[in-house]
């Protein structure tokens, strides 16, 4: 047994729902006005379908609503009844849905619709009034309109046609608006789920100041918290820290989660490693943890493959590396789309499960390439120039070029190549433009060295190795 | 050959682990599960079969010897096999044109970069920390740190027990540990050192064609324990 209610222009979804919530926790709500219950087990406490749909709408009108409450066998005939009935109160007997039904305009159809998605879909045109008391035109839906053209006006009209005949020359949407036109439900009720919270906060007695007395606060949130995820078959996509300081203000910090993590452990670590970096001013009176829950991972292992850290250990060792070198210092690197020496990007790391042994492509061929070790600030060096070409490379820095603690002594060329003249980003304030030359000293080092045209200064870039 | 009774007593410290307190040769590993091929086939029958797994090993030598192209050069192989390495790199020095034009898989690769500016003790001291974090997390096919650019000074005041720690920490696990240094610093039992000399090679005579074609380098492998002693040349081209 199903109810819907039916409020008039102007009511509030919220007061609607709070009605349809005092009588069972399966409700959905339809439509900005409109909320379909299922009544089950309600007789053994209000009696008979009458009495229930009285109760119904004292409880609405006692929170100032004036609804239309239709009860009914299934939800379409509920609704349609709650809609389109001239009656406050509606009350059909299971089985009698179509004969009740018969006598409301075809236009309700257009409203039931929007709620199936494999039903003809009637947009939300200005042009249709949601009121199936007042006549409209569902010009939205073809089938709707080619039953206008018939001549059907009632939905006891489209009742009466032949199943096979509306399927024949509607197809599939014709036969199913002839199914809600008997009143037959094409899904069952989808109740509507509260919104749950997944927050905790603890006052302490006494304020606390540093991480290590707040590690066990913290600890003992994430506990029940974690265990309300596990229970909900979610994970933690963004974790807040919400710590109310002495000082009235609160010190609020978000994590956002590379995967959904439900570890308590993992997750008061990560916590604790930010509030490392980013300390509260003072000492913390309240402590709220809350979490923005999302559906919880499901991974399949390989046995053909060496398994990855779990995305909870990345994330913890990403949080302590973060914490021990500095943001930005750690992750995967990314070239960047530019022309400039060493120009490059980080990136989170976050590798993904390598392909099966079977799947992988083949190895490409050996080829050994020779790398550079560059010098992210450029190294200052002193170059003698003769005939157009390096002939000496010294620096100031232990163990490069011409430096204490190297081989080359002097710093003599024993060859080079160059120049090449490169420029960029002339059109933005980092402008570069110098000559490349690599140079081989006479201690078997071999270095990328650059003049800097703008200052004619020279510089070391990287060393080959 | 030897006693009985002492191979009885090597096969039971074997397998209570406890075997690094002995002299004997260590079995050299095959096969995936053991040891982590470095990509360089010359080198990896040398090696049989590549950097062993769970140990300390070494790349050594001086500037242009080809230390970061053969430590590339493992990195990219690691990744290919669908594994994930890391890279503490103390100095920052890393080039990413050099990464891939070597064929790493750069979502594989975590890269640790410290602070150039850093004064080297500093510098180092919280590479090491990193590179401790990487192998208490596990799951790294090849972990390596940079220190070639970390003066003899520095390196000599690191405490003895700083090696130990790292090796004790990922024995038995699947990591292959590296060093990159400009002289074999830990010096590993179990380990393999690669000690590295290279040259220049040059193409062209005419001064506008004369470039660097790449780099021949020479890799000599010392380990005691392992019976993997040997030399073998590797040629690096430029990209």
């Amino acid at each position: 047994m199903f109810g819907a209610l039916y409020a008039s222009e102007g009511s509030s979804t919220d007061a609607l729902v709070g009605v349809a919530a005092e009588f069972s926790p399966r409700y959905e709500v339809t439509g900005p006005r409109d909320v379909t219950l299922d009544l089950s087990g309600l007789a053994r406490l209000f009696g008979s379908a009458r009495a229930i749909a009285d109760e119904l709408q004292r409880t609405a009108a006692e929170r100032g609503l004036a609804v239309r409450v239709a009860i009914a066998g299934t939800t379409t005939a509920a609704r349609l009844l709650a809609r389109g009935s001239h009656h406050a109160i509606t009350v059909i007997d299971p089985g009698g849905e179509p004969e009740a039904l018969a006598s409301l305009p075809l236009a309700l159809l257009a409203n039931v619709t929007n709620e199936h998605s494999n039903v003809p879909n009637v947009p939300n045109d200005p042009n249709v009034p949601n009121d199936p008391n007042v006549p409209n035109d569902p010009n939205g839906s073809n089938e709707l309109a080619t039953f206008r053209k018939w001549g059907l006006r009632t939905l006891g009209d489209i009742a009466r046609l032949p199943p096979d005949a509306v399927a024949a020359r509607l197809g599939q949407p014709g036969v199913q608006l002839q199914r809600l036109a008997h009143g037959e439900d094409l899904r069952p009720l989808r109740p509507a789920v509260p919104e749950e919270r997944f927050e905790r906060a603890l006052d302490l007695e006494w304020p606390i100041d540093g991480l290590e007395p707040l590690s066990f606060v913290l600890g003992r949130l994430m506990e029940p918290l974690a265990a309300h995820l596990d229970r909900r078959g979610r994970g933690a996509a963004v974790l807040h820290v919400r710590l109310h300081l002495v000082t009235r203000a609160v010190h609020e910090r978000a994590l956002q989660l590379p995967a959904p993590i439900k570890d308590a452990r993992t997750l008061r670590t990560l916590a604790l490693l930010d509030l490392e970096s980013h300390p509260p001013a003072a000492a913390i009176d309240r402590v709220v943890v809350a979490v923005d829950p999302t559906p919880a991972r499901v991974l399949q292992f390989s046995l053909l493959t060496r398994p990855l850290p779990s995305p909870e250990q990345i994330s913890t060792l990403m949080a302590r590396l973060s914490a021990l070198m500095g943001e930005g210092r750690c992750g995967s690197p990314v070239a960047v789309d530019t022309w400039q020496p060493g120009a490059f990007a980080m990136k989170p790391f976050a590798p993904s499960q390598p392909p099966s042994p079977g799947l992988r492509t083949a190895a490409p061929p050996h080829r050994c390439a020779v790398a550079l070790r560059r010098f992210r600030i450029p190294v200052p060096a002193r170059v003698r120039v003769e005939q157009g070409r390096p002939i000496r490379v010294i620096t100031d820095r232990r163990g490069l070029a011409g430096g204490v603690g190297t081989n080359s002594g002097t710093g003599s060329v024993a060859r080079c190549a160059g120049p090449w003249r490169t420029a960029g980003n002339w059109w933005t304030k980092g402008t570069w433009e110098r000559d490349e030359w690599d140079v081989t000293l006479s201690d078997g080092a071999t270095y990328c060295v650059f003049r800097d045209r703008g200052t004619d200064a020279w510089f070391l870039e990287g060393v080959v190795d | 050959m030897s006693h009985p009774a002492a191979a009885v007593l090597e096969s039971a410290l074997r397998a209570r682990k406890l075997d690094r307190t002995l002299t004997t040769a260590l079995q050299p590993g095959k096969g995936d599960g053991l040891v982590a091929p470095t990509g360089a086939t010359a080198l990896d029958a040398v090696l049989h079969g590549g950097l062993p797994r769970g140990e300390l090993s070494e790349v050594a030598g001086a500037p242009s010897s080809g230390r970061t192209t053969l430590l590339l050069q493992v990195m990219a192989a690691a990744t290919h096999r669908g594994e994930i390495a890391a890279l503490v790199d103390t100095f920052d020095r890393l080039d990413l044109g050099s990464i891939v034009a070597a064929g790493i898989d750069l979502d594989r690769l975590l890269w640790i970069r410290g602070e150039a500016s850093s004064p080297p003790d500093r510098a180092i001291e919280r590479a090491l920390k990193a590179l401790n974090l990487v192998l208490q997390s596990g799951g790294f096919g090849v972990a390596a740190i940079d220190l070639a650019d970390a003066p003899s000074s520095a390196l000599s005041r690191l405490p003895f027990t700083t090696w130990m720690r790292v090796q004790r920490t990922i024995e038995g696990s699947e990591t292959a540990c590296l060093i990159v240094g400009p002289h074999p610093i830990a010096r590993s039992a179990g380990g393999v050192t690669l000690s590295l000399g290279g040259a220049s090679r040059w193409a062209g005579d005419a001064d506008r064609s004369r470039r660097i074609a790449g780099l021949d380098v020479t890799v000599r492998v010392v380990s005691p324990r392992r019976r993997v002693e040997g030399e073998v040349a590797v040629a690096a081209e430029f990209a």
